[in-house]
């Protein structure tokens, strides 16, 4: 792996202490960060600010007509506030170290509490590449180490050139990978996983990419309206409010216009109906932006046994996940998936190393948006040879669960609610009220048939296949040995009829399979149990 | 060292160990009994806390409070007895096994449950021990997956020395040693 360092330009300083260091081996001397990082700190500072500042807005926003009549006050402040922050930007570029041994990284940084991280690359479970909008002028990059303990342990090398960021990060993969080389004992003929990384090609290879029109498709399918509408909740009345002043100003009447008694029903009815479909339009066209910001130019390439995934607008995010990572592979339809034939595809691994990131694009999970169910099979198939998901898909091969489910859900738990709801309205004379929620009664008494429907599970010799869902249709594939841990629930109700729930635990997380015939329970947990215990195969 | 001992995947299913026949093995017998004092005691000094807030003489209560507060201890008492009772009863059906490379635990008296642990996907190990588990010899030995917190793996009241037992097994178990 040395070899590939020496080919680089040394026309800067950090790549030019990366060769010697490779060349002597050791480099003791703190490095300090291009002068770009000080943009960086400078962003990343107004981020948090304006993260916790957001609620702010609409009360400046309301009052902005008397604050601009005050000058005097608002201009100092706001240099001030300028001040401030580039001076805390300077700062924290001035004493941010850094610091590379043969197999190690040691970063300096904090103004008034400091810190001291030092991290083995063998503890690096996850390597991400992120370049910011405005470092692509000069080509620099941030290099983000994950490991798998908490959040607070991450490291971060803000502002080093870019490529030497992508020696860097094959380096230490490089490192990880012989690490495991050594410790998985020869297990490499089991699964073809482990491959010798020495005499196979290092050639990337792409797999997928999405065009733009993707994006938009995915942008409308994904449920993120619904995250956006929820979080203005607490604005629903300022935005009314000044919406219909606004309409008001432009010579529309919105009392006027949805009053019964000027207008007809059908003219009322289709003026609502157009504005929610005119506020429907602007709410799809935000999350259509939101989804072309986190995965322009998306690509998921492979390079030896490593996923990587690039994608982003504004900040280019580059994620790379080890194949032996990977747990579980999720194929996600929702019912919008399901009339275009889209479907989102996870890769998840651990949940420990994901749970420091927030955001979908920044996530560590690989996502690819919207695919066709050929490309999503054919990835697939390349992550997990042998699975037989797609032939499961198209037989209906899985085994569904016990039809108690529909039983249990609305005799139990919805018609006990729906009697005391009836009969509490019948009896204060709401004849309308008491019909709607017969109405709601049926409506969800459907959709609990449509759950007991999606339910399924089948299993082959390595891998378990799920099946769940309500309108749309999500399916889960992991292999048996990946299995963390397992559960068996059976409630006295349960037992009188030979049924079980099985909750399987992986290191992603869990998933539970509800009123399963006893018999089928004890077998996938014994045979899991067993393929765990017997093939000795690492889960990481 | 080489799993040469393991390449029998086509085994037929019904001579696969089960869990359903598990050869489980009951807690301390001091376990029980023990929760049950201590549920006991913290009813009881529950009800006597508020008895001594009824009857006090400093401090006068208002009205809605005084109304309420026998019913208020009758409820407590009621409960805190049943729950002491239900909870003695699952107590006593607690059981824990262990095989060659997995551990086993199951609970639950109307909602049974039966937790399987595989030993090579230990992370770790805890004893945890309180100041009442160390007064009575008892302990909780508690065994992190990378299943996540959510799903740590745990069997109380063990008798100290079978809990350091079971350690020390697991510590020296092949598939923990090798995989670290």
């Amino acid at each position: 792996m040395d070899n590939q360092t020496t080919s680089v330009a040394t026309d800067n300083i950090d790549t030019d202490s990366l060769s010697n260091a490779d060349k002597s081996q050791t480099l003791d001397d703190w490095q300090v960060l291009s002068p770009v990082a000080i943009l960086y700190f400078a962003v990343s500072v107004f981020k948090h600010l304006l993260g916790n500042f957001i609620y702010l807005i609409p009360a400046f926003a309301f009052s902005y007509k008397s604050v601009l009549e005050h000058p005097y006050i608002w201009l100092p402040a706001i240099l001030v506030a300028f001040g401030l922050l580039s001076l805390f930007a300077f700062l924290s570029f001035k004493v941010y170290r850094y610091r590379l041994t043969e197999d190690n990284i040691e970063i300096r940084s904090g103004i008034f509490s400091k810190k001291h991280l030092n991290l083995p690359f063998s503890r690096v479970q996850n390597v991400k590449i992120e370049q910011p909008i405005y470092y692509r002028l000069t080509g620099h990059a941030c290099l983000q180490l994950d490991t798998a303990g908490s959040s607070k342990n991450e490291a971060k090398l803000v502002a080093i050139k870019l490529d030497f960021a992508q020696q860097l990060k094959t380096r230490i993969q490089n490192h990880v990978h012989d690490i495991s080389l050594d410790t998985e004992n020869l297990s490499a003929d089991t699964t073809g996983i482990e491959n010798d990384s020495v005499d196979s090609q290092k050639q990337e290879v792409e797999l997928n990419q999405r065009k733009l029109s993707d994006l938009v498709i995915h942008g409308i399918t994904s449920n993120r309206i619904w995250i956006f509408l929820g979080g203005l909740a607490p604005f629903y009345d300022n935005i009314f409010e000044s919406m219909g002043e606004w309409l008001t100003t432009l010579g529309i009447d919105l009392s006027d216009l949805f009053s019964l008694q000027t207008h007809s029903l059908l003219e009322v009815g289709l003026a609502a109906l157009s504005l929610t479909m005119l506020i429907m339009f602007v709410l799809v066209s935000f999350s259509v932006i939101g989804a072309i910001i986190s995965f322009y130019g998306y690509t998921l390439s492979k390079l030896d046994d490593k996923y990587i995934r690039r994608s982003g607008l504004f900040t280019k995010h580059e994620v790379s996940m080890r194949l032996s990572r990977l747990q579980m592979v999720v194929q996600k339809q929702d019912w919008l998936d399901v009339l275009l034939k889209r479907i989102n595809l996870k890769f998840e691994q651990s949940s420990s190393f994901a749970s420091n990131l927030n955001t979908s694009a920044a996530s560590s999970k690989i996502i690819v948006p919207s695919i066709k169910p050929h490309e999503c099979q054919a990835l697939i198939n390349d992550a997990y040879p042998g699975n037989i998901l797609n032939t499961l898909v198209s037989d209906d091969g899985f085994e569904a669960i016990s039809k108690r489910f529909i039983w249990r859900n609305i005799v139990y738990v919805l018609m006990p609610l729906w009697l005391i709801s009836a009969g509490f309205t019948l009896m204060n004379d709401k004849l309308m009220i008491a019909a709607l929620i017969s109405g709601l009664f049926v409506v969800l008494s459907g959709l609990v048939v449509l759950r007991w429907k999606r339910w399924g599970i089948a299993k082959d010799e390595n891998f378990v296949y799920l099946r769940k869902g309500l309108i749309g249709v999500d399916y889960y594939c992991f292999p048996t040995y990946k299995l963390q841990q397992t559960q068996f629930q059976q409630n006295f109700l349960m037992k009188k009829r030979q049924l079980a729930t099985v909750k399987f635990i992986l290191a992603s997380g869990s998933l539970k399979v509800p009123m399963l015939p006893e018999k089928l329970a004890y077998k996938l947990i014994d045979e899991g149990l067993y393929q765990v215990e017997s093939t000795q195969k690492s889960w990481m | 060292m080489l799993e040469s001992s393991f390449t029998n995947l086509n085994e037929p299913i019904n001579q696969l160990p089960a869990i359903q026949s598990l050869d489980t093995q009951s807690l301390s017998e001091q376990y029980a009994p023990l929760n049950r004092l201590i549920n006991l005691c913290v009813t009881l000094f529950v009800c006597v806390l508020g008895l001594a807030i009824y009857f006090q003489p400093f401090i006068p209560l208002p009205n809605g409070l005084l109304n309420v507060l026998p019913y208020i201890i009758w409820a407590v008492a009621i409960l805190g007895f049943l729950g002491t009772w239900f909870s003695h009863a699952q107590d006593q059906v607690k059981s824990y096994a262990l095989r060659e490379s997995d551990l086993h635990y199951s609970s639950g008296l109307f909602f049974r449950k039966i937790v399987s642990q595989p030993i090579t996907r230990i992370q770790h190990i805890e004893l945890k021990r309180g100041p009442i588990e160390r007064k009575v010899g008892l302990a909780t030995l508690q065994v992190f997956s990378a299943g996540g917190e959510m799903h740590t793996f745990q069997i109380p009241g063990l008798p100290v020395d079978i809990a350091l037992q079971l350690r020390q097994f697991i510590l020296q178990h092949k598939d923990v040693v090798k995989h670290g």
